[in-house]
C-alpha cells in the first residue's frame, strides 16, 4: 500500500514479488524494534505477535516493532517484548530521529489466532496484542492507515522505512 | 479432570529441564522425546494437547517432524510451538508452512512460553 493512497484500514498488500533492491535488508526478531533515516526493508515473521509500523510522511522516516505480549504489568523484566513498551520505545526512537508524533501514521500486522475453536473468543493472545496497539495508538492520536490482523495464519511482513509501504504474505 | 499433556521434543537436556521447570508449575503432564523421530512416535502414541518442538535435532529435524504430524489425521490439529534460536528464526517461514502454530526464541522467557501455551490450550 502506498501511503499516498486513500487510507483503507482493512486493506493489506499481497506479496507476490517484493523489490527490496534499493533497501538495506534487516531481519527483526520478536522483542526487537528498529527505526532509521536510511532506507531499510525490514522483515519479520508474525504469529500471535503484532508488529506496529510507524512512518512520518513529511520526513520519510519509519520504524517497526515486533512484540509478543500485550502489556507489561510488573511481572518479569520490562522490555519491548511487551506492546506498551515496544510502542513507547519506537515512538521515542522516531522522535529522536526528528519525527513529529502528530505527523506519524501507523500500520498494524499480526495477532493471529491459529486455533479455530478459540477464534471467536475475545481473549486470545493475538486479539489482546491487537487491542493493546489500537488502544495505545488511539491515545497517542496516531491514525491507523492500514492493517492486516487476526485470522488463522502466520504472516511474513516486509516494511520499508523510507516510504512506509508494507507487504504481507500469509503463511 | 485430567491435566493437559504437553510433549517436549528437544535434543538439549538443558532446554528440556528449563521447559519442564516452567510448565510443571502450571500442573501440565509432560512427555519427553529427544529427537524428531521419537517426537513423532510419541505424539502418535500419547496424543498430547500441545507440542513444543525444537528445530535442529538428530534423525529428523523439527520442521520435517511437524510436516509428518500434520499429514497424520491423529495429529493434524495438535497445536505445535517451535522452539528456535535467533539465527534459526529467519527460517520460521518454513516452520509455518510446515504447519506450526507459533514459535518462541531461546533463551526461553518463562512468561512468554507459559502465555503462549495457555493461549493455544485455551486456558
Amino acid at each position: 500500500m502506498h501511503p499516498a493512497t486513500k487510507p483503507n484500514p482493512n486493506q493489506s498488500d499481497a506479496v507476490l514479488e517484493v523489490n527490496n533492491s534499493a533497501h538495506e535488508k534487516l531481519y527483526l526478531h520478536p522483542g526487537q524494534l528498529f527505526a532509521s533515516r536510511q532506507s531499510h526493508a525490514v522483515t519479520t515473521i508474525l504469529g500471535s505477535c503484532v508488529a506496529v509500523c510507524l512512518w512520518d510522511p513529511v520526513r520519510k522516516i519509519g520504524g517497526i516493532n515486533h512484540y509478543l505480549l500485550p502489556a507489561f504489568t510488573g511481572d518479569g523484566v520490562a522490555s519491548p517484548r511487551f506492546g506498551n513498551i515496544a510502542i513507547a520505545e519506537l515512538l521515542e526512537q522516531l522522535t529522536a530521529l526528528g519525527c513529529r508524533k502528530r505527523d506519524l501514521q501507523a500500520k498494524l500486522f499480526g495477532g493471529a489466532c491459529v486455533i479455530a475453536a478459540f477464534r471467536n473468543r475475545t481473549n486470545h493472545l493475538g486479539w489482546e496484542n491487537i487491542q493493546s496497539a489500537e488502544k495505545i495508538l488511539g491515545r497517542e492520536e496516531i491514525p491507523v492507515v492500514g492493517k492486516d490482523t487476526g485470522g488463522d495464519k502466520g504472516r511474513k511482513l516486509i516494511f520499508h522505512t523510507d516510504d512506509g509501504s508494507a507487504w504481507v504474505k500469509r503463511l | 479432570m485430567a491435566s493437559r499433556k504437553i510433549l517436549l521434543v528437544d535434543d538439549s537436556e538443558t532446554i528440556l529441564q528449563m521447559e519442564q521447570m516452567i510448565l510443571q508449575r502450571d500442573g501440565y503432564e509432560l512427555v519427553i522425546a529427544r529427537d524428531g523421530e521419537e517426537g513423532v512416535a510419541k505424539a502418535l502414541a500419547t496424543q498430547p494437547d500441545l507440542i513444543l518442538m525444537d528445530v535442529v535435532m538428530p534423525k529428523l529435524d523439527g520442521f520435517a517432524a511437524v510436516k509428518r504430524l500434520r499429514e497424520n489425521a491423529q495429529t493434524s490439529a495438535v497445536p505445535i510451538v517451535m522452539v528456535t534460536t535467533q539465527s534459526e528464526a529467519t527460517a520460521m517461514e518454513c516452520g509455518y508452512e510446515s504447519g506450526c502454530n507459533d514459535y518462541v526464541i531461546k533463551p526461553i522467557d518463562s512468561l512468554e512460553l507459559i502465555t503462549k501455551v495457555r493461549n493455544l490450550l485455551g486456558d
